[in-house]
């Protein structure tokens, strides 16, 4: 089943990635194949991939002729959890330089582990503080690497 | 004799008490990042990369070499005390190794790692020092359509040989050459396929995809695996961190075995650690008087693997020095670190900054000793590690991606991109579409497609030019052969399985 949603996917990528590359304008002064020549190799690349995995999934049913199960219902738990992390972590960057690095990351920490490290509050807190404040103070005074203040004054 | 007295130079440049700290700095943070799952070689260099700016590149490069096979040392640690590759070339150490350390022969399972990765990582850089030169002058001959050929063939073999499927493999590839269009054309100013994102018009980083595909999505993967409790028992140090006589003599021979596999197929483009590491792996159980030992402890199932994946690290620089050209996903990663210092490796290199090319290849051989050191008296150190809970090193693992990805160009663009990778990195994982070949491509697609405009430039818009000399069409050949290979090897399998199917 995977494979042929991901057969379907690369025909559509193929396709938008084609009509993308007609958009291109084109100044062809000095450059007799101009910027859309690669891209359409790669169209066609995408069109011949599409067409081996279309055998990869023909000889595999030739194959195999045992259908898979439905997932484990710990597997998607599972696959749920990793989508609560993804929304997390998207909420982490969303707030990221208005509150500034350490606040949001120690916020985000401090979250993160109190799901995955249940329990433990005082190294869940303390990590997540200390790793904060001393990963901050290391690349901004330090290394002079830049990273969002955000509401703090240093 | 010129040779001679660059490495002899390069000596003097990797002694310098400043380079001989970035080795030491590149093997630890090695070690570390081998002994940590969650981030491998790609992903601990990368990150590393904005730490590095400001520095001089030569004593940059030697930390992220260190970096590159210093990992191959710590990946060892977990496979044997764990059960889980710290680093995807240690997962056959993980067969023999936790079964070695659950028989209580755990010491003995650490030390020969660390002694065979010191054996053959010292004879794969011996290797490094006496072909490097030779195929740089080979290389001085290729015009573009050389290189395209060459890139082609690079990106078909990784395609072919990182998954189980060729097509996804394919897929891979092409996807990175196309987030490598993204960006301004170099040769006409034109943007493409910026989507009307100001941040585009550079192009989308190769760290901030690295960092997506191999640290946040391993960081998915491992909160996954903590929610479904799939984690094996550590078990504890016991015995002395030695061999026995008959352990040494045991795997001697597997050493030297696995130390020449893994450079040869670190040269070649494609195939990488984790494939010497089995080749060694089915070598040894093959040559073994007790082939039924394997899987229950044999130390030969450890010290082969372990040498031939840190012999790969130094047969894979060959071709990134002297050609230019990575061959896999973590020397990709460091081509992309030489980029970035406006260093491009090739033959050229070894003429204009003899220098920094024997500097960096000496290290390798002081790295390897300091390697030795920590792994074997200071493991102890380092197993300590695996303490720290995984609920609470998972989220730091995101936060140091965040750095990483932030301070490059302190963009929040960034860090949406490397959230966006992560999640591709995450469902690619479930539907095996290979990684690799993506992160490859990223990093050549630039030079790809500028040699593909130049060959087509000289030869007036003629494709002839790609099959015109011997080496074109030698590479041609070979890149179709490395993608139908992995069919006419099904075929076959398949043919063999047929009489035995209807005789049963």
């Amino acid at each position: 089943m995977a494979d042929r949603v991901i057969f379907a996917c690369t025909l559509v990528l193929a396709g938008i990635y084609f009509y993308a590359t007609e958009q291109l304008p084109t100044l062809e002064i000095g450059d007799p194949l101009g910027p859309k020549a690669f891209p359409r190799l790669l169209g066609v690349g995408l069109v011949i991939t599409a067409v081996v995995l279309l055998l990869e999934i023909l000889r595999a049913r030739k194959t195999a002729s045992v259908a898979r199960g439905d997932a484990h219902p710990r597997d998607r738990g599972a696959q749920l959890v990793v989508a609560g992390v993804a929304v997390w972590i998207l909420c982490y960057f969303l707030v990221f330089e208005k509150l500034g690095f350490v606040i949001a990351t120690t916020i985000f920490l401090i979250g993160l582990t109190s799901y995955f490290n249940r329990g433990k509050w005082v190294a869940n807190v303390s990590t997540s503080v200390l790793f904060c404040l001393g990963g901050y103070l290391m690349f901004t005074k330090a290394l002079g690497v830049n990273l969002a203040p955000g509401i703090l004054p240093f | 004799m010129d040779t001679l007295t660059h490495i002899l130079n390069g000596f003097a440049v990797c002694l310098q008490p400043i380079n001989l700290w970035y080795t030491f700095v590149g093997v630890f943070l090695g070690t570390i990042i081998g002994v940590l799952p969650g981030i491998g070689p790609s992903a601990g260099i990368a990150l590393l990369i904005p730490v590095t700016f400001g520095m001089e590149p030569t004593s940059a490069l030697i930390m992220m070499c260190g970096i590159y096979y210093g990992t191959k040392y710590g990946g060892s640690t977990t496979s044997i005390l764990i059960r889980t590759p710290g680093e995807a070339a240690s997962v056959m150490t993980s067969i023999d190794g936790y079964e070695m350390a659950k028989n209580g022969r755990a010491g003995a399972a650490l030390a020969v790692s660390a002694i065979g990765s010191f054996i053959a990582g010292t004879l794969g850089v011996i290797g490094l020092t006496l072909f490097a030169v030779p195929l740089t002058s080979m290389a001085l001959k290729f015009g573009p359509a050389e290189y395209f050929t060459l890139m082609l063939f690079a990106m078909t073999a990784v395609a072919s040989l990182a998954g189980a499927s060729p097509a996804k493999g394919l897929l891979s590839t092409i996807l990175g050459l196309m987030v490598a269009t993204i960006g301004i054309d170099l040769q006409s100013g034109q943007p493409r396929f910026t989507f009307g994102v100001p941040e585009f018009q550079d192009g989308v980083g190769f760290v901030v995809v690295v960092v997506g595909l191999f640290a946040v999505s391993e960081v998915f993967r491992g909160m996954e695996g903590i929610f479904k409790g799939t984690a094996a028992p550590m078990l504890k140090i016991k015995g002395r961190l030695w061999l026995t006589r008959e352990e040494w003599k045991r795997s001697i021979g597997p050493i030297w075995r696995g130390g020449v596999i893994g450079f040869i197929i670190g040269v070649l483009p494609g195939a990488g650690g984790t494939i010497a590491s089995i080749l060694s792996y089915t070598t040894e159980k093959r040559l073994s008087k007790h082939p039924e030992e394997f899987g229950h402890g044999a130390i030969e199932g450890v010290a082969g693997p372990e040498a031939a994946n840190n012999s790969d690290t130094a047969g894979a620089m060959v071709p990134l020095l002297s050609l230019g050209v990575p061959g896999g996903g973590a020397t990709a990663v460091l081509l992309g670190a030489f980029i970035m210092y406006g260093i491009q490796p090739g033959p050229l290199l070894f003429q204009t900054r003899p220098d920094l090319v024997w500097g960096l290849i000496d290290s390798m051989y002081i790295g390897n000793i300091m390697l030795l050191i920590l792994n074997l008296p200071l493991i102890g150190i380092f197993v300590r590690l695996l303490y720290v809970p995984i609920g609470i090193l998972y989220p730091l693992i995101v936060a140091i991606s965040v750095i990483g990805a932030y301070a490059i160009n302190g963009s929040m663009t960034d860090l949406y991109l490397i959230l966006f990778f992560g999640v591709v990195g995450y469902v690619f994982d479930k539907v095996d579409i290979p990684v690799a070949p993506l992160v490859l491509s990223l990093v050549l697609g630039g030079m790809m497609e500028q040699s593909f405009r130049q060959a087509m430039t000289i030869s007036g818009g003629d494709p002839k030019i790609f099959v015109n000399s011997g080496i074109t069409i030698s590479l041609v050949i070979l890149s179709i052969i490395s993608i139908l290979t992995p069919f006419i090897l099904a075929r076959i399998k398949a043919f063999r399985n047929v009489p035995l199917a209807e005789s049963e």
